[in-house]
C-alpha cells in the first residue's frame, strides 16, 4: 500500500474519538439531507397526485380559450379522436371526457348557482377519485329501466345548502349550447366530500349522456382529462399531444401546473424555504469540520517541521493532509447515505402520519399520510453539497502547511 | 382693459358655475322620472324580439311581455319552438321562472337580478327598468346636445353613499321629450362596462317610443344584444291574476 495512505490512516486513528465524532457529524448531516429531500419530494408528489385526482387530472385537452373564459360553446367537437389518440400513448393511464356548464340547481326550497359537470361514470372512476369520495348514497350507475330520472352526485356542502339527501329530486336550469333553455329533473344518488371546500360547495356531477341531451351538446365535450402513469411522464405526454394537435389549432393541452397554478407556487415556496434550511445546516457542519481540521494541523506543527527537515516537500504534506480529510469525509458521507437510505426506505414503506397538519393538507386533498420518495437526486444532492463544502473547508488548513519553515515549526509547541 | 377682459370672463364663468342651480338639479331628476314613466307606463302589454349576437353565433327569440306598475312583470317566450312556453315572473324583489319541459316553477335567487338574462347582454334589472336609478342615484346635467332638432340632456348619475347598487356611475342621454337615447354603465373606477343605445323612435302604443334597444359590451366589439319592440300597448290596469305563480305555470294563456 502507498506509504501516504498508510500514514494518513494512522494519523486519522491517532485521535480516534475526534475522528469518529467528525465522521459522525458528516454522516448525520448527510442522513438528514437525504431523508429531508426525499420527504420533500415525496410530499410534493403525494400533494400533486392526490390533488389532481380529485378533479383536474394530470393533463386536460380543451378548446383554445376555454380556460380563460369557460363558454359552453367552446367545445371539442370530436372527442372520440382525441380519446383514441391518447389511448395509444404508452404513459397514459386513463382518459375521460367531460362537459361543464354553470346552471341553477334547485331543491324544493333553495336555488343555488352551481358548476354542473357531465362525466362518463365508468371512465371517470379511472381518472379521478370521485367514486372513492362518495360519503352518502352511491356512485352513478347507468340509469336502469326502473329509474325514470337520471342520477346526480352533489358535493357535501352543496347538498347541505340545498338541504337534500340521496333520493331527493333536484331541478337544473341553465342555458344550452345553442342558447336555448336547458332544464331537467334529476335524482340525487350520492354525496361526495373531497375536503376541497370550493369543490364540495360548487359542483354537481351528472352522467355525460344526460348533460349532452339537456344542454344540446350533440357529441361535443369541454375537456378530455388525462391521468399519467406517473408525474414525470406528464411533460412527455404534453409535448407528444401538442405535436399531434398541430394541425387542429383550436385545441390546447394544459398540464396540472397550468390548471392549478397555486399548487405549483406553493411547492416552489416550500422548496425555497427548505433550501435555506439546508444551506444553514451544511454551513454549520462545514464550520465544525473546519475547526477539527485546523486543530489537527496546529497540534502537528512540530511533526510537520521534522518531516520537512527530513526532506518531505510541502506539496506532499498538503496531499497527505487532504487525503486524511477526504477519506474521513467520504466515510462520513457514505455512512450518512447508507443510514439515510435505510431510514427513508423504512418510511417510504410505512408512510408518515401527519396528525397536526391534517386540516391544512385536506385543502389539497391529502389523506394525512405522506410517503417519502427516494430518488437519485435526493440521495446525491445533499451529500454532494456536504462533500464539496467539507473539501473546501479542509483546503484552508492544508494550505497553511506551505507557510511553515522547518526550523520554526520544530520549535513550536 | 383688453388685458383684463379674458380674466374677468373666466372669473365670472367660475362664479356662475359655482352658483347652486336648483332649477337644473330638479329637472335632471324630473327628466329621468318622466322618461322612466314613459317607458313603463301604468301597465303595458307587448311583444319583443331579442337578438343575441356573438362573433361566431347569433340567436333570435320572440317573447310577450306584461308589466304593471313599477315592480310586476311577466315575460313568456313565443319562439323559437324549443323554448316556447318558458316564462319569468317578477314581483318586487322576487323572481320565478317556469319551464314547460320539466313543468316546474323555480324561484331565482335575488343575486340573479344583476346577472345576464337568457345569456344576453341585458341583466334582469336592465329589462325591468327597475327603480334603482330613480331611488339610489343623484343626477346632474353635465352637457347638452341636439338630436333631430330637439335638445338632448347628458345626465351623470352617481350612486348615493351606501346605496346597494351595482354600478359606479351611469351616464344617460335623454331627449327633451323624455326619450332615452343612451345609457352607459360604468364600474367603480368609472370605466364604461356596457352601453345601451336606442334607435328607431316612433309612435308605438300611442306614445313616442324608442323601439330598438341595443346593449353592447364595452370590452368586446362584436358582441351585442338587440331588443326590438314589435308591438306595445299601454293600459291603465291589467287583470290582477296575471302576475301570479298559477298563471306563470299555465303557458296556454298568452
Amino acid at each position: 500500500m502507498n506509504l501516504d495512505v498508510i500514514m494518513a490512516l494512522r494519523n486519522i486513528w491517532r485521535n480516534p474519538r475526534r475522528s469518529v465524532l467528525t465522521v459522525l457529524a458528516i454522516a448525520f448531516a448527510c442522513l438528514l439531507l437525504v431523508f429531508m429531500l426525499s420527504f420533500q419530494f415525496g410530499s410534493y408528489e403525494t400533494l400533486i397526485n392526490s390533488s389532481v385526482t380529485i378533479h383536474t387530472g394530470h393533463l386536460q385537452v380543451q378548446n383554445t380559450g376555454y380556460g380563460d373564459n369557460p363558454d359552453i360553446r367552446k367545445v371539442i367537437s370530436r372527442p372520440e379522436t382525441v380519446v383514441a389518440t391518447l389511448r395509444n400513448m404508452q404513459p397514459v393511464q386513463a382518459v375521460s371526457p367531460r362537459c361543464q356548464a354553470f346552471a341553477l340547481v334547485s331543491s324544493r326550497d333553495r336555488t343555488l348557482g352551481t358548476m354542473v359537470v357531465g362525466i362518463d361514470p365508468t371512465l371517470e372512476a379511472e381518472v379521478s377519485s370521485l367514486e372513492d369520495l362518495i360519503r352518502e348514497g352511491a356512485y352513478l350507475t347507468r340509469p336502469g329501466p326502473d329509474r325514470q330520472l337520471a342520477g346526480a352526485l352533489a358535493g357535501r356542502l352543496l347538498a347541505r345548502n340545498l338541504q337534500v339527501v340521496p333520493g331527493d329530486e333536484i331541478t337544473l336550469l341553465g342555458q344550452g349550447r345553442d342558447g336555448s333553455v336547458a332544464a331537467t329533473v334529476l335524482e340525487v344518488r350520492g354525496i361526495y366530500a373531497s375536503g376541497l371546500e370550493e369543490f364540495d360547495r360548487q359542483t354537481l356531477h351528472i352522467p355525460l349522456r344526460t348533460f349532452q341531451e339537456v344542454f344540446f351538446m350533440d357529441n361535443a365535450v369541454h375537456s378530455v382529462v388525462v391521468l399519467a402513469d406517473e408525474l414525470n411522464s406528464v411533460h412527455g405526454i404534453k409535448a407528444a399531444l401538442e405535436e399531434n394537435f398541430a394541425e387542429q389549432s383550436n385545441l390546447v393541452v394544459l398540464s396540472w401546473d397550468e390548471i392549478q397554478p397555486g399548487l405549483k407556487q406553493a411547492i416552489t415556496l416550500d422548496l425555497i424555504s427548505g433550501g435555506i434550511f439546508y444551506i444553514i445546516l451544511v454551513l454549520v457542519v462545514a464550520f465544525s469540520i473546519l475547526n477539527t481540521f485546523l486543530m489537527t494541523i496546529l497540534e502537528r506543527t512540530r511533526e510537520f517541521g521534522i518531516m520537512m527537515a527530513m526532506g518531505v516537500k510541502p506539496g506532499r504534506l498538503i496531499r497527505l493532509v487532504l487525503l486524511e480529510s477526504v477519506s474521513m469525509t467520504l466515510i462520513g458521507v457514505f455512512l450518512g447515505i447508507g443510514a439515510g437510505c435505510l431510514v427513508t426506505l423504512y418510511f417510504q414503506a410505512q408512510g408518515i402520519y401527519l396528525g397536526g397538519a391534517h386540516e391544512l393538507l385536506e385543502q389539497f386533498g391529502i389523506s394525512g399520510r405522506i410517503h417519502p420518495r427516494l430518488s437519485l437526486l435526493s440521495v446525491s444532492l445533499g451529500p454532494g453539497l456536504v462533500f464539496g463544502i467539507t473539501f473546501v473547508s479542509a483546503l484552508y488548513p492544508a494550505l497553511k502547511v506551505r507557510k511553515l519553515s522547518p526550523v520554526q515549526a520544530m520549535t513550536a509547541v | 382693459m383688453c388685458k383684463f377682459y379674458p380674466c374677468i370672463l373666466c372669473i365670472s364663468a367660475l362664479l356662475i358655475a359655482s352658483l347652486p342651480d336648483p332649477l337644473l338639479a330638479v329637472s335632471a331628476q324630473e327628466l329621468i322620472e318622466n322618461t322612466w314613466n314613459q317607458l313603463r307606463g301604468q301597465a303595458s302589454r307587448g311583444e319583443v324580439e331579442m337578438t343575441i349576437h356573438r362573433p361566431s353565433w347569433e340567436r333570435t327569440m320572440r317573447m310577450r311581455t306584461w308589466t304593471q306598475g313599477r315592480s310586476q312583470s311577466l315575460i313568456r317566450i313565443l319562439a323559437p319552438n324549443k323554448d316556447k312556453g318558458n316564462g319569468t315572473l317578477k314581483k318586487g324583489e322576487d323572481m320565478w321562472t317556469y319551464n314547460p319541459k320539466i313543468n316546474r316553477v323555480i324561484k331565482l335567487p335575488p343575486s340573479m337580478m344583476a346577472q345576464s338574462w337568457m345569456g344576453s347582454d341585458f341583466s334582469n334589472n336592465d329589462l325591468a327598468k327597475s327603480d334603482s336609478i330613480l331611488l339610489d342615484y343623484t343626477h346632474s346635467i353635465v352637457d347638452t346636445d341636439t338630436h333631430q332638432g330637439k335638445t338632448v340632456y347628458v345626465i351623470k348619475s352617481v350612486p348615493q353613499p351606501g346605496a346597494p347598487v351595482v354600478w359606479g356611475m351611469q351616464e344617460l342621454k335623454i331627449r327633451e321629450d323624455f326619450i332615452l337615447l343612451q345609457e352607459t354603465f360604468f364600474d367603480e373606477q368609472e370605466v364604461p362596462v356596457k352601453v345601451m343605445t336606442t334607435q328607431d323612435i316612433r309612435l308605438l302604443g300611442g306614445r313616442l317610443f324608442p323601439t330598438v334597444w341595443t346593449m353592447r359590451n364595452s370590452e368586446t366589439q362584436d358582441e351585442f344584444t338587440r331588443l326590438q319592440h314589435v308591438q306595445l300597448e299601454f293600459l291603465d290596469q291589467l287583470p290582477n291574476d296575471l302576475f301570479t305563480l298559477r298563471n306563470l305555470r299555465n303557458p296556454g294563456r298568452l
